[in-house]
């Protein structure tokens, strides 16, 4: 089965404008990247079928999804889409347990897509504790583990992930990760990921899109793309000078390690730092075209572009 | 004394009667009037809400006048039933459905624009069609505007008058409603009678008010999904 997506169309806000022509293969997981406000969301909104102004021509696995190019125009509402959307603003029911809301999302499965078994799920995504909480009483990362648990269990032929685990500590994000590559490369859905995190980007996707102010400006392997980006991001910084240091420990999990820098400087020079501030350590590796950054403290997309 | 107490059952019978009939009928209405993008909305609002504005006689003569049995509506009531709508209790819950409209409407229609956009967006990607949105997201989350308008339309019903004398009358244990056994007792000089159903009336609207703002006078938190 083919899993082309085409996409041919405008939309028109007071304030801005998306253009849009992509034709992807989505087959394996595909990233979405691109600074805030270049129209990342809009365009999940658009393929979700929340944006009915949307002027132009949508095409996923051969159905046609949105065509307002020939009359009778034909616009398929979300609900009958078989599109799973983890919003970054979590989006939760109100009024409902964890479990409720999961419960709310399995009733209107959809066929022909993710089939997750729901225990596996909530195991997954360490949601094991907060089956019986109210949604109003969850933290910020709990909302979108259960914002993402919610979108699978809804068996959608299409996921659309929008910055899914940004809000949880890297500890559990490492884990999640790891756990979405296995469920979303076993399974017969395709997944268009947003993320600003690029070792996220690298390990599940393939290939990615690019956006810049409400079009697509590239698209290609996510490899390639990344490392364009990065030198265009940072075009003052060597990244091969990076700092010598030589581990002293590290823990249990190899999350954090202690340093010692190659110069034995002590951590109030220049730098301003003082112990308990977390540092970035770029990891240099020898084929300098596979760098692997490491997952945060990490500037934001944005602003980087915006210097 | 065993007239009043006919005149309690009466009244709180059409008050539960109107209260239960309109409910179903409001409730998709206001649901549309918070969420349609309908430029004919404004101008259903405005009828709705004018039982709030007009005089209850003006109300009950247009009712008198529109379902008697000599009219289209009025006859077709007749042919079907045998009775008459006009001074009659099925003529009277008519009546009070129009008059306690805004009662109902007006609590759903705050209660349901409380319900976030965002939220039916999710539901609708998670497979909710926009009437499983309504019956599955909105209508729960609104259970507070619904006790407010149930409790405001039957203490409305409850102390209806204008509109029960133009088109009800004062018939025994069909029309005459307790506003009107006050009235009637008033009228015969009768105000030891009139001053214990005041009184009762009294206490009812302080009672029912006070069950509005103890429990759902709080604002509902649904913003925060």
């Amino acid at each position: 089965m083919s899993h082309r997506l085409m996409i041919d169309g405008q939309l028109e806000r007071a304030d801005f404008v998306l253009k849009l022509t992509l034709d992807i293969d989505m087959s394996l997981p595909v990233g979405l990247m691109g600074a805030t406000g270049a129209g990342k969301t809009t365009l999940l909104r658009v393929l979700a079928g929340l944006e009915p102004c949307f002027h132009g021509r949508i095409t996923f696995c051969d159905e046609i999804w949105s065509d307002t190019t020939r009359a009778p125009a034909r616009f398929i509402p979300a609900h009958q889409r078989s599109v799973g959307v983890a919003f970054q603003d979590s989006r939760l029911l109100p009024a409902r347990t964890v479990r409720g809301n999961l419960v709310f999302a399995m009733h209107r499965a959809r066929e022909g897509g993710l089939t997750l078994a729901f225990d596996d799920v909530v195991k997954g995504l360490y949601l094991a504790d907060l089956l019986e909480q109210p949604t109003e009483s969850l933290s910020g990362g709990e909302r979108q583990r259960v914002a993402l648990a919610r979108a699978l269990l809804s068996r959608p032929r299409l996921l659309l992930l929008d910055e899914p685990l940004s809000a949880n500590d890297i500890e559990r994000r490492l884990a999640m990760l790891a756990q979405l590559e296995t469920w979303l490369s076993s399974e017969t859905v395709s997944v268009l990921y947003v993320s600003h995190a690029q070792e996220e980007l690298r390990r599940l996707t393939h290939q990615m899109i690019m956006m810049d102010r409400g079009a697509v400006r590239s698209q290609g392997a996510t490899d390639a793309l990344l490392t364009e980006a990065m030198k265009l991001d940072d075009p003052s910084q060597d990244q091969s000078a990076g700092e010598e240091a030589t581990v002293v420990a590290t823990d249990a999990d190899q999350l954090s390690v202690i340093l010692q820098r190659a110069a034995g400087a002590a951590l109030t020079d220049q730098s301003g730092l003082v112990p308990g501030d977390r540092v970035l350590i770029r990891r240099v590796t020898a084929d300098t075209s596979r760098r692997d950054l490491p997952l945060q403290p990490q500037p934001e997309q944005d602003e980087s572009q915006t210097e | 004394m065993a007239g009043d107490v006919q005149a309690i059952w009466l009244t709180g019978l059409l008050a539960l009667v109107t209260t239960l009939l309109l409910m179903p009928l409001a409730t998709p209405l206001a649901w549309w009037l918070a969420r349609s993008p309908s430029r004919a909305k404004s101008a259903i609002e405005a009828v709705v809400a004018m039982p709030l504005v007009l005089p209850p006689t003006v109300l009950g003569f247009y009712l008198l006048v529109m379902l008697n049995p000599d009219t289209f509506l009025g006859g077709l009531w007749v042919r079907a039933t045998g009775q008459a709508l006009t001074f009659s209790f099925s003529g009277l819950v008519i009546a009070s459905m129009i008059y306690s409209l805004p009662f109902m409407v007006q609590p759903l229609h705050s209660a349901f624009r409380a319900v976030p956009e965002s939220v039916m967006e999710a539901a609708a990607t998670l497979g909710a069609s926009p009437r499983d949105q309504f019956m599955n997201v909105g209508i729960p989350l609104a259970r507070r505007g619904f006790l407010t308008g149930a409790v405001l339309t039957f203490a409305h019903t409850v102390g209806e008058f204008g509109v029960v004398l133009m088109m009800g009358g004062n018939i025994p244990g069909e029309t005459r409603v307790l506003s009107i056994a006050i009235y009637e007792h008033v009228e015969t000089l009768n105000y030891d009678a009139a001053h214990s159903l005041a009184l009762g009336l009294l206490c009812f609207a302080f009672l029912s008010l006070w069950l509005v703002y103890r429990f759902a006078g709080e604002r509902v938190e649904v913003i925060r999904g």
